[in-house]
């Protein structure tokens, strides 16, 4: 919850911030708004002791980094809200994302509005990312947490790849993401649905927050996954075809779209077969957006004209040089 | 980290101002088996014999991946990215460990600014860990000079890394143990102009020169990157239609 972490990474900044707000005699809570960054040991100064609290010991020695999740910060935001401040909400994306197996490999589908609370913020976000040339990976949660985490994922998974010298399997991409979610114990808020085909077969698993994990032929996350689950559970069957397994996972989406707040926009689905896949983006656009009106405007009552003034924005100047030119 | 007599670094300067171990580093590298690189107008390509201890060795080919990296077991032509490849002169665990590393730099880069590593950075920093090992306590430096080739926005580029950390850009190189040989022969023989494929018999041409016994696709390597930007180890038939042109 490092939602009011700002890093004041110059000692300058926060020295003329200091003297800035003094004068202005503002409610001391805006003071902690800019406490330094704890990962930043190595810069202690007159200023930056005025807003140490608690940690003054450590300012001057130089503390190694160590690993994992410092959670000072989190003790000090929940005394903020105690303190009656309103945490900005971050982007979620309350989102319909879904996956299924059907007879030569694995279907995921998702929408693609992002939210921040009541708002739309992207109208067309991307929320089926890539792991491997095998692996595709839908993210419902914390946009920036399904971000970071299947690129972080990715990543390892090619490093993996040019090691062993093989193509990557689902398992290897579960694993490594679920060991990271859980050792981040539910902070980082992803809830990914896994889909590949590898070596062993075509694979779908879905991933929670705190990183337990399930298999299973057809799997919903996000705000719309009931409504996605209800058409899956009533129209799923082994063994499907290619366009039958997209034209329900369509539907699903769909469902989810139109049922679910959280959900909107267009359609992304994503065909994974053995040795080949397919990134339908924007597969079906069933909320089309006509930003002007195709019949054009026309206005019935004339204004009269009363007087005209014409003001250049621009004016153009005319440069006569005088004297005699500058001598090196 | 071991006895306090042994944790100062083995390259000390010498009275005349050399770093003796980095001398007979390149020495180690001088006794390995020959590689070298040219660099055409379109491309790069990269090569090496593989001269196997015995015939008992397996080197059987295990599985190829979609990214067409077949790991042989015995493999000297390695990727470090789609569009970059190394091949090394002289100690062969010395060059794993380095490509593992230079590998891991490369996607590190590829994470931090979302581009594919430029050749120039990708061989600045094999260079620096490379220069490392010359000067921390208790470590030898590495017994191989790498020759890495690639293509990026730059265009095609051929690149020599020293034990030392020195890299030095290169029209075409050689190394190894008949490195004076097939220097000379390149010298005469390559032109600013020259195609990937004319670089390529070039190349086998001028392993030929040194080569003891027969040369054949089981003992060479070859490695080739064209404006396709995708680096290839080529395949034994591969290698075998190169030779039959050449003959």
């Amino acid at each position: 919850m490092d939602l009011l972490k700002v890093n004041w990474g110059r000692r300058k900044h926060s020295l003329f911030y200091y003297l800035f707000l003094a004068s202005k005699q503002l409610f001391p809570l805006d003071l902690y708004l800019f406490s330094p960054n704890p990962f930043r040991f190595d810069q202690p100064s007159s200023s930056s002791r005025l807003f140490d609290f608690g940690r003054m010991s450590q300012a001057g020695v130089d503390v190694p980094a160590k690993g994992g999740f410092s959670f000072d910060l989190c003790k000090r935001n929940d005394m903020l809200i105690q303190k009656g401040l309103k945490a900005p909400s971050f982007l979620k994306t309350g989102t319909t994302i879904v996956g299924l197996i059907f007879k030569d490999g694995v279907i995921l589908g998702a929408d693609t509005r992002a939210t921040e609370g009541p708002i739309v913020a992207d109208k067309n976000c991307e929320k089926i990312h890539y792991m491997a040339p095998n692996i595709y990976c839908c993210g419902a949660g914390t946009a920036a947490d399904t971000e970071a985490v299947t690129d972080m994922v990715s990543s390892q998974l090619r490093l993996h790849r040019y090691q062993t010298g093989r193509d990557s399997r689902v398992i290897t991409a579960l694993t490594l993401l679920k060991k990271h979610l859980f050792s981040y114990q539910g902070h980082v808020s992803a809830a990914l649905v896994l889909g590949g085909v590898d070596i062993t077969g075509p694979h779908l698993h879905t991933i929670y927050p705190h990183g337990s994990t399930d298999t299973l032929p057809f799997a919903t996350m996000g705000s719309g996954s009931l409504a996605a689950m209800s058409v899956f559970e009533a129209k799923y069957k082994e063994g499907l075809t290619r366009d039958e397994g997209i034209k329900l996972v369509a539907e699903a989406i769909c469902s989810g779209i139109f049922n679910d707040l959280g959900s909107g926009s267009n359609v992304d689905i994503c065909v994974i077969t053995k040795g080949h896949k397919e990134y339908l983006r924007n597969y079906m656009e069933p909320n089309p957006r006509t930003y002007v009106s195709s019949k054009g405007y026309s206005f019935t009552k004339k204004t009269e004209v009363l007087r005209t003034k014409i003001t250049p924005l621009m004016e153009r100047v005319e440069i006569t040089e005088v004297g005699e030119a500058m001598e090196e | 980290m071991g006895d306090s007599q042994y944790s100062f670094s083995l390259t000390t300067f010498s009275p005349s101002g050399k770093l003796v171990q980095i001398e007979h580093a390149l020495t180690a590298v001088g006794s390995g088996q020959t590689s070298l690189g040219i660099k055409a107008s379109n491309g790069v390509v990269i090569a090496t014999e593989k001269k196997l201890p015995s015939i008992l060795v397996d080197e059987e080919s295990v599985v190829t991946n979609v990214n067409q990296m077949s790991l042989l077991q015995v493999q000297k032509i390695q990727h470090l990215t789609p569009n970059i490849g190394v091949v090394y002169s002289g100690m062969g665990p010395d060059f794993r460990v380095l490509v593992r590393k230079s590998r891991k730099q490369a996607e590190q880069y590829n994470r931090l600014y979302k581009e594919p590593i430029p050749v120039t950075q990708l061989v600045r920093e094999t260079a620096t860990v490379m220069q490392e090992f010359t000067q921390s306590g208790g470590v030898r430096p590495f017994g191989v000079s790498l020759l890495v080739a690639g293509y990026d926005d730059k265009g095609p580029q051929l690149y020599q890394v020293d034990p030392s950390g020195s890299y030095f850009s290169w029209k075409a190189s050689a190394m190894g143990k008949n490195v004076s040989n097939a220097k000379t022969f390149l010298e005469k023989r390559y032109t600013e102009d020259m195609e990937l494929d004319d670089a390529i018999h070039t190349a086998i041409l001028t392993l030929k020169e040194g080569f003891e016994g027969e040369i054949s696709s089981k003992n060479i390597e070859i490695g080739k990157i064209g404006a396709d930007k995708i680096f290839r180890v080529l395949t034994p038939a591969e290698i075998d239609d190169y030779l039959a042109e050449v003959e």
